[in-house]
């Protein structure tokens, strides 16, 4: 500012030329950096480097399982591998690994055909037709995020007992099936409730202002808004049912044979195979048990890349 | 879309049919005078707050009315009594009647649904629903199905659109998302999406606030053209433009009535001492 006064000592200023005359010498793009510049510069760098280095401490050890499988499970794999039962019982482990990729995919449709669509209505009711303080759906909210972070183990032998004892379903692929969906549902009730309650209030209000009824707008728009939220959470939850071991040892057993029964029948899968033969003393079981690893990885692979082609055609919209 | 590639005889064809039924019902419509309101003894309450206190009022068929007032005034809250959007918000209770055709739409028979086709709404800030400007405008008429064919459906897009003064500026990508659309075109397009479901009073809360001067004087004269055949409502705090567009100015203050009167003479010479401070902006 240019403003011209008179110093406590009296001799007069004017502010603009005093600060003219100290810089007009050093040009702004010359001066000096302040230290404390100098310092958060250095501190930009280093977290920099800090990201980075943490990315790849991430990547690597990922990206050399899956080599490690990739290579291994390739280099072994075989046709017949894929089109046999498994053979030799606990001892040898011959064969192939086709009882397990059945049972695996029996498992995972029979889990899914329980757990999404229970999942995305509870989700769907807890967002829209619950209001935040509904004493119910408080409830269920607290009980399905302590269900998400039980210990699998701890759900399997709920449903060995459950189940397998209680019921009278003995092992088998059904028993395995609703203990996995018990483990699936918290995650998709939740990614569905947090995705549809992103969904703006201003686009619910414009629709329910055109005389639309709470599930038409559902119908229509937030089910679609929410879509890429919700099918995250499937996603995630199909890939628990797949990887998961301990629930299934406790409530499926393991089986030989490709399974053709849902009651009292023990059901084999690729997590089994996996647990059982990389113990075992022979290469025969251990190629199978890197086979199963290399099947599954595939798998979770196969169910990502498709959560990606439906999400892209639906985004379209 | 199907829509695109209709041949052009045709299309026309059938719009000249469709746009002669459609223009001799609203004739008949415009003709039986509208659909008006009548508010007797209004009080709205949310939990413990009295909002409205004791409203008496008459909205008129084919006039602009206006409510305005400061800020908390309930200016909102009035509008949206008017077609029960307040319904599901949390503590709303009331007493009094709002006759709609001298029916009052609280009377435990009427359908909340069914009464937001004939009193639309468009709201502050746009809406669009994030998909294409043609689905938008024809989400009224799929969820009432009030069409019979595919064209009839294509006709009353148009129309609608041709209303809210927005047709020459999509008409040629209606399978674009209506996201992709200016402010003041996602306004118009809202306009449109509410003349689509076939109202008698549109209800405008506060349309221009977000929008630039431009988009704002074409919102303007849009309802200045729909009140030949709607009833309009319109809800502001800007007086300049209540002053442009009002047929009746209501001034709210603290949730009651000031005065009503009509432009210009209202803001010239006021009857009231709140409203002279008001206009003069020395009313916090």
């Amino acid at each position: 500012m240019s403003q011209s006064g008179v110093a406590n000592d009296g001799t007069s200023f004017n502010s603009l030329d005093a600060v003219t005359t100290q810089t007009v010498q050093v040009p702004w793009y010359e001066q000096k950096v302040s230290p404390s510049y100098r310092r958060r510069q250095v501190w930009n760098w280093v977290l920099k480097i800090l990201v980075f280095a943490a990315v790849v401490i991430v990547l690597v050890p990922l990206l050399d399982m899956l080599y490690l499988f990739a290579y291994k499970g390739l280099s072994v794999i075989s046709i017949a591998t894929l089109t046999e039962t498994t053979t030799g019982g606990t001892g040898l482990g011959g064969g192939g690994i086709l009882n397990a990729i059945t049972g695996t995919l029996l498992l995972l449709a029979l889990s899914s055909a329980i757990a999404v669509p229970l999942g995305i209505f509870s989700g769907v009711y807890m967002a829209e037709f619950a209001g935040e303080h509904n004493r119910y759906a408080s409830v269920v909210r607290f009980v399905s995020d302590v269900l998400a972070g039980v210990p699998s183990i701890v759900l399997g032998y709920v449903g060995y007992l459950l189940f397998v004892l209680y019921a009278g379903w003995g092992y088998s692929a059904l028993a395995g099936a609703v203990t996995l969906s018990i483990l699936m549902l918290p995650y998709i009730l939740r990614t569905t409730e947090l995705a549809i309650r992103r969904v703006p209030d201003s686009i619910r209000e414009g629709a329910i202002a055109l005389g639309s009824t709470k599930t038409s707008m559902i119908n229509r728009l937030t089910l679609k808004f929410a879509l890429p939220g919700i099918l995250t959470g499937v996603m995630l939850a199909v890939s628990i049912s797949l990887s998961e071991t301990a629930p299934l040892l406790y409530t499926a057993d393991f089986s030989n044979y490709v399974p053709t029964a849902l009651l009292h029948q023990p059901v084999g899968y690729l997590t089994g195979i996996v647990w059982t033969f990389s113990q075992m003393p022979t290469t025969s079981a251990h190629n199978l048990a890197y086979i199963a690893a290399f099947v599954l990885l595939s798998l979770v692979f196969l169910v990502n890349f498709l959560a990606r082609v439906v999400l892209k055609r639906f985004s379209k919209i | 879309m199907k829509w695109f590639f209709l041949s052009t005889d045709q299309s026309l064809a059938q719009e000249d049919i469709a746009t002669a039924q459609t223009l001799t019902r609203s004739e008949e419509r415009a003709g039986n005078g509208g659909s008006g309101f009548l508010i007797r003894d209004l009080n709205v309450y949310y939990r413990q707050l009295h909002v409205l206190k004791g409203l008496n009022l008459e909205i008129e068929p084919h006039k602009i009315t206006v409510f305005m007032g400061p800020s908390g005034c309930g200016k909102s809250t009035l509008v949206r009594v008017l077609n029960r959007m307040n319904d599901h918000v949390d503590g709303f209770k009331h007493t009094g009647q709002v006759l709609l055709d001298g029916k009052n739409i609280y009377d435990s028979d009427v359908d909340p649904v069914l009464l937001k086709t004939k009193v639309g709404m468009v709201f502050q800030k746009p809406n669009p629903f994030p998909i294409s400007i043609y689905e938008n405008v024809a989400f009224g008429p799929r969820i009432h199905k009030t069409y019979k064919s595919k064209a009839a459906l294509d006709n009353t897009v148009r129309q609608s659109l041709e209303k809210a003064a927005l047709w020459e500026e999509v008409k040629d990508r209606l399978a674009t998302n209506a996201n992709s659309l200016s402010g003041g075109q996602q306004q118009r397009l809202c306009i449109a999406r509410a003349i689509a479901t076939l109202p008698d009073v549109i209800l405008f809360d506060e349309p221009a606030s977000a929008l630039d001067p431009g988009s704002t004087a074409k919102v303007e004269e849009l309802m200045v053209a729909l009140k030949r055949n709607y009833t309009v409502v319109l809800v502001t705090h800007n007086m300049q433009q209540a002053a442009r567009v009002a047929n009746k100015v209501v001034f709210l203050y603290k949730g009651e009535v000031v005065e009503v009167g009509e432009p210009p003479g209202m803001f010239e010479n006021p009857k009231s001492e709140l409203t002279e401070k008001y206009i003069s902006g020395h009313l916090v």
